[in-house]
């Protein structure tokens, strides 16, 4: 109980001493845009049509639970707002997060664990290169910048999902739905899941890199190392979107209140 | 002997608070092919590795041409570490990269030479150690041979001052592990670098020419050359080079 405790606090202090080494390589040796635009085109393709799918049923789905709460109060025309502002706001950037985790997030761990306990990493030192510059932060940047193409795509998909479900399951047309979206999803609404987008991109693209980057002991350290990543960034997701979900709505409350 | 380009001053190193190395003090001097035996799991990788600045001491200072690489940090450690380059035990060769790739890396990355002359370059080294018809293969695609001559062809790419050998010979057959000492001498003639090489096998000791030192029980004993190496008054020198079974040694320790 207390090693497992001090294990925590441990990788809790290396991760941050890892995004320490990972700012300041940031600033003093930013990695090449060629390599960084590479890694963003592997990330997003590798995600896209899981993110679009996924998207495609979480619109479906908020559009079905919807339907049976509003169509007490005679509400349907409110369905489209409500279901997207749901979407944008909290499930969106969840279901963003989790779909790279499980795609990227143990790709980039496995990855990196792999060149770690093959000496690669060690290899690019030895040439004088920067492991951080070279592998580290192009796949760290790629993945916060994909998160927020893919949260729009995601969401655009989700509003088509709503939208064909509003139609054939709750009976509306499709101007019905869309009508009092503009209203609901207001600005507030869009920068909080923009926020909650990134802190779970951040969460996300440190825990995977950091994990690869410290695997060790051959095949069986990388499998350790993807398993403490899978872990790692669902436990960091729910914690960051409790956070995330406390200053959102505190923002909102001092917004409201000016 | 010539001025020392590496220094060990009583360097220490501690794993886990067990105590691997104590106060090794050697020097390799510039120009110099070192090789390095030793029983298995002794730390012979751990001192080169604490060389090519991959491990750092608990203890001493690691002079590189006079630069303690212990206490380098930032700009100043990569520049001394681009005048050494390393040939890893399983060659750490990048494998979602082709065999000219890997050699392009350290000039496209580090050096950021043009297109034109890494091309050159990719051709120049890959021809030196034989293996350029290969040069749009993939490493898992090529023998364990040409992947040490691929490793080789990587090593000098950035034309190190220092090259370090960290068994070369690994896995390889009797007649490819000649070759390959072989390359590493004719490559240290023409590029005039100090070579460091790990290896079991006294012979290709022998091959590399030079001074030799064994690693065993957290010591660096320098022993000399080959003659020197087998006539020493260490029991346990003696024992590993004529490979007795019977002396202070323990065949698989620790």
């Amino acid at each position: 109980m207390v090693g497992g405790f001090r294990d925590i606090i441990d990788d809790i202090g290396g991760g941050l001493l890892f995004l320490g080494r990972m700012l300041s390589t940031l600033f003093r040796a930013p990695p090449r845009s060629h390599v960084v635009f590479d890694q963003i085109w592997r990330v997003t393709t590798n995600s896209l049509s899981t993110t679009a799918l996924a998207g495609f049923f979480v619109g479906a789905i908020m559009t079905v639970q919807f339907t049976l709460q509003v169509k007490e109060f005679g509400a349907l025309g409110y369905l489209g707002g409500l279901a997207t502002s749901g979407t944008i706001r909290e499930v969106g950037p969840l279901l963003i997060a989790f779909m790279l985790s499980g795609k990227v997030g143990a790709f980039t761990s496995a990855e990196l664990g792999t060149m770690r306990v093959t000496e690669q990493i060690d290899a690019i030192c030895c040439l004088g290169a920067n492991p951080f510059q070279e592998i580290i932060l192009p796949r760290f940047i790629a993945i916060i910048l994909s998160s927020f193409f893919l949260l729009a795509v995601g969401l655009f998909m989700s509003i088509a999902g709503g939208l064909l479900l509003g139609i054939v399951f709750s009976g509306i047309t499709a101007e019905e739905y869309l009508r009092h979206i503009p209203t609901i999803v207001t600005a507030p609404s869009i920068a909080g899941g923009l926020f909650k987008c990134l802190s779970f991109a951040l969460v996300l693209a440190s825990v995977c890199t950091y994990k690869g980057f410290t695997a060790a002991g051959g095949a069986k350290g990388v499998g350790r190392a993807v398993v403490s990543t899978a872990v790692a960034t669902m436990v960091g997701l729910v914690i960051a979107d409790f956070i995330t979900t406390l200053v959102s709505d505190a923002v909102l409350a001092i917004a409201l209140q000016g | 002997m010539a001025s020392a380009l590496i220094e060990f001053k009583n360097v220490g190193l501690s794993f886990d608070g067990e105590l691997l190395f104590r106060d090794v003090n050697f020097a390799i001097a510039k120009g110099e092919a070192f090789a390095i035996i030793g029983p298995s799991g002794q730390g012979k990788s751990v001192v080169v590795k604490m060389m090519a600045g991959l491990l750092e001491p608990t203890s001493g200072e690691i002079l590189i041409d006079g630069e303690n690489l212990v206490t380098l940090r930032g700009k100043e450690r990569e520049r001394l570490l681009r005048r050494m380059g390393m040939l890893f035990q399983k060659n750490a060769l990048f494998d979602s990269l082709t065999v000219a790739e890997n050699v392009a890396f350290p000039l496209r990355e580090v050096q950021q030479a043009s297109e034109a002359e890494v091309e050159e370059a990719v051709r120049f080294y890959l021809d030196s150690v034989g293996i350029l018809h290969a040069k749009d293969l993939f490493p898992d695609e090529i023998s364990g041979g040409m992947q040490k001559r691929l490793g080789i062809a990587r090593a000098l790419a950035l034309k190190p001052e220092i090259v370090f050998y960290d068994d070369p010979t690994a896995g390889l057959d009797p007649i490819t592990s000649r070759k390959i000492i072989q390359l590493i001498v004719d490559l240290r003639a023409e590029h005039g670098s100090t070579v460091v090489a790990i290896t079991n096998d006294m012979n290709r000791a022998r091959q590399l020419g030079g001074r030799i030192a064994m690693v065993v029980d957290g010591e660096v004993i320098v022993t000399g050359d080959h003659a020197r190496t087998l006539a020493h008054s260490d029991p346990r020198v003696r024992q590993f080079v004529r490979g007795l079974l019977e002396g202070p040694l323990t065949a698989g320790s620790p």
